[in-house]
């Protein structure tokens, strides 16, 4: 394990080539950030990683221009549209580069445009028939087929990361946290750990282990809401109910264990205050394996429900090809055969010896994103049963490395590969960027809904269970 | 298919919600306004078979012009303002507003000032409010639960 990452600085011109052989290297790009600095120049920072090293390229784009990399890393869209609305860089090459954040740019600006006998346009939100986050999709339909989805996010824009730079490295873990409650724990303990290898700090056993717990807590409840999700997404009400059930009693045991539903509050940076003794554990382990043996008697119960089965497979395709390219993360990559989690290459948590799994036949389809949520379940359970067998004293952090001005945290989420940069000056955040599995996957969705039926939409987006929210910021 | 009935069953006798409440219902509309989707969550909890809402006649709708009351989360960003006036200027009268969750209250936001379009108060008059962050469910349902009794009380005509 080291310290800060590596920083790799480049002028303007060389930024694409430094990004595309990285690339070429076998690196994987896990996001890219603009920032404005002093005298209004802006700089531009790209996440690159391998299973065993995590760097970060950087440059100054003193006239706001640089290359785009797009073309050839697509999961680099939204982010280069994002620096565009933010911060004013242009992409040569990215072509048109559509508005992403900025709501004020008429429809014509950010929608592909679809021609051709009988296309028109289906627009649904910012707010939806259900319980359900605010935001605005475009479907660009024929007849009852889709061709082509815009979405559009960001109406829960509350401006987080700009808000908690300036502030104390502590303090700005709450705006971390605000960003999501589905994913509180993956974000501030993403956002922790940027902050603790900026400061040169490495985590001790009980630190690990206590997080490794709650970012498990977090992931049941979440796959346990996703499947009943899926349930409702097809009208199935018995399986929504059955695991509706289930989620609220994985709730319960989070609040028994810290005394928030969503486990709010429990992370902080540089040590853990959870402290829990036998007893406690002892009837945690208890209920979530009640929890577990309940889950596996419903979730028979739904492979026998033909009416539910049959709406799930050929839905709503991701295939393993586009999910690579893409830069698809979480469950709805490896349901499509990407082996890849990064709790495999977390030595700052708890899981040694990790295997991501992935279902037999990798499908990509609604069925297989449902499976994987069930086969990733199994696992959590297992790894709870196992951290909860010895009880929890408060965690520690020692240093082992000098401090330096840029710290990354990568966690792997409910919904896929999480990542948190800081920047840090004169003992203060200087700036903060959160790129959550959410984030990675939206364009991926889009694409993944092209060809099916307009009905079949709500499903694929239950299938995928993206936030909005930790997409906005 | 019957198993999976039987159980939900066993469920709600072990559960042993108190009894339906025998008269009226309320409409509800869910705006989410700026959350960080605690609230939806703990709104969507408050329909599993542990609490139930709809069995006292409290049932989501999917537009605002089948609404009796318009339930607001987050904290209002300036990007949801236009669509939650619309949302409440297509409802019937009578309507109410509730406040669900700490941020629609406007307690301790973060963010960037020109993000948010100010309290929920200075933008639509509030007749429910509903602390928490989140609300937990058995609160969402006693709050809502409580109003219908409230609405409810018709006065005995006398004689």
């Amino acid at each position: 394990m080291r310290g800060s990452p590596a920083v790799t600085r480049v002028a303007a011109a060389g930024w694409r080539t430094a990004c595309l052989e990285a690339q070429h290297d076998g690196e994987r790009f896990e996001g890219l950030f603009a920032t404005t600095r002093e005298a209004g120049v802006a700089e531009l920072c790209a996440i690159f990683s391998s299973p065993a090293d995590t760097r970060v390229i950087v440059c100054e784009a003193p006239d706001h221009r640089v290359e785009s990399i797009v073309d050839v890393i697509p999961a680099a869209g939204w982010d280069e549209r994002e620096a565009h609305d933010l911060h004013d860089l242009r992409f040569i090459g990215h072509e048109p580069l559509r508005p992403l954040l900025d709501h004020r740019a008429p429809l014509a600006a950010w929608t592909v445009p679809t021609v051709g006998h009988d296309t028109h346009e289906v627009a649904v939100g910012p707010v939806h028939a259900g319980v359900i986050e605010s935001g605005h999709f475009r479907l660009h339909v024929v007849g009852e087929r889709i061709l082509h989805l815009d979405v559009r996010l960001f109406y829960k824009r509350r401006g987080l990361e700009a808000a908690a730079a300036g502030r104390p490295l502590a303090t700005a873990l709450g705006h971390a946290q605000r960003a999501c409650a589905a994913c509180a724990v993956t974000n501030t303990v993403a956002y922790a750990q940027a902050c603790e290898s900026a400061l040169g700090l490495e985590p001790d056993r009980e630190l690990r282990r206590t997080r490794t717990l709650l970012l498990e807590l977090e992931r049941v409840y979440n796959h346990l809401h996703d499947i009943s999700a899926i349930c409702a997404g097809v009208g199935f009400a018995a399986g929504t109910m059955a695991y509706a059930t289930l989620k609220e009693r994985a709730q319960r045991v989070n609040e028994r264990l810290t005394g928030h539903r969503f486990l709010f509050h429990t992370v902080r940076v540089g040590a853990s205050d959870q402290e829990l003794d036998v007893a406690a554990i002892d009837r945690a382990r208890g209920e979530l394996r009640e929890i577990r043996d309940e889950h596996a008697s419903t979730w028979r119960q739904l492979q026998f429900a033909a009416s539910l089965q049959a709406r799930l497979s050929d839905i709503g395709v991701l295939s393993r090809e586009d999910a690579e390219r893409l830069g698809a993360v979480g469950p709805a990559a490896r349901a499509a055969g990407v082996r890849r989690d990064l709790r495999a290459e977390s030595p700052r948590l708890w899981y040694d010896a990790f295997r991501p799994v992935a279902p037999p036949a990798a499908t990509g389809d609604v069925a297989s994103r449902t499976v994987q949520r069930a086969l990733e379940l199994d696992q959590s359970f297992a790894l709870l049963d196992e951290l909860l067998a010895e009880r929890f004293a408060p965690g520690l952090t020692h240093e082992v490395s000098d401090p330096a001005d840029v710290g990354i945290g990568r966690v792997e989420s409910p919904r896929g590969a999480t990542v948190c940069l800081i920047e840090r000056a004169d003992g203060r955040l200087r700036a903060m960027h959160l790129r959550t599995g959410s984030y990675a996957n939206w364009p991926v969705l889009a694409h993944a809904v092209a060809g099916n039926l307009l009905p079949e939409f709500p499903l694929i987006n239950k299938s995928f269970e993206l936030c909005y929210a930790c997409v906005d910021r | 298919m019957f198993v999976l009935l039987n159980h939900l069953r066993r469920v709600r006798r072990e559960i042993a919600a108190p009894p339906p409440a025998t008269h009226g219902s309320l409409a509800l509309r869910h705006v989410d306004a700026g959350s960080c989707n605690g609230c939806e969550h703990e709104l969507t909890a408050a329909a599993n078979p542990f609490y139930d809402l709809a069995q006292y006649g409290l049932a989501i709708v999917a537009s605002p012009r089948h609404a009796d009351v318009l339930l607001v989360t987050g904290a209002i960003t300036t990007r949801m303002k236009p669509a939650l006036q619309a949302a409440y200027q297509a409802m019937p009268e009578p309507r109410l507003v509730a406040a669900l969750g700490n941020c629609a209250l406007g307690h301790n936001l973060l963010g960037q000032t020109d993000e948010h379009a100010g309290p929920l108060e200075d933008i639509l008059p509030v007749d429910l409010r509903i602390p928490g962050c989140p609300p937990a469910p058995a609160t969402i349902a006693a709050a809502l639960t409580a109003a219908l009794d409230q609405l409810h009380r018709v006065p005995v005509p006398s004689r």
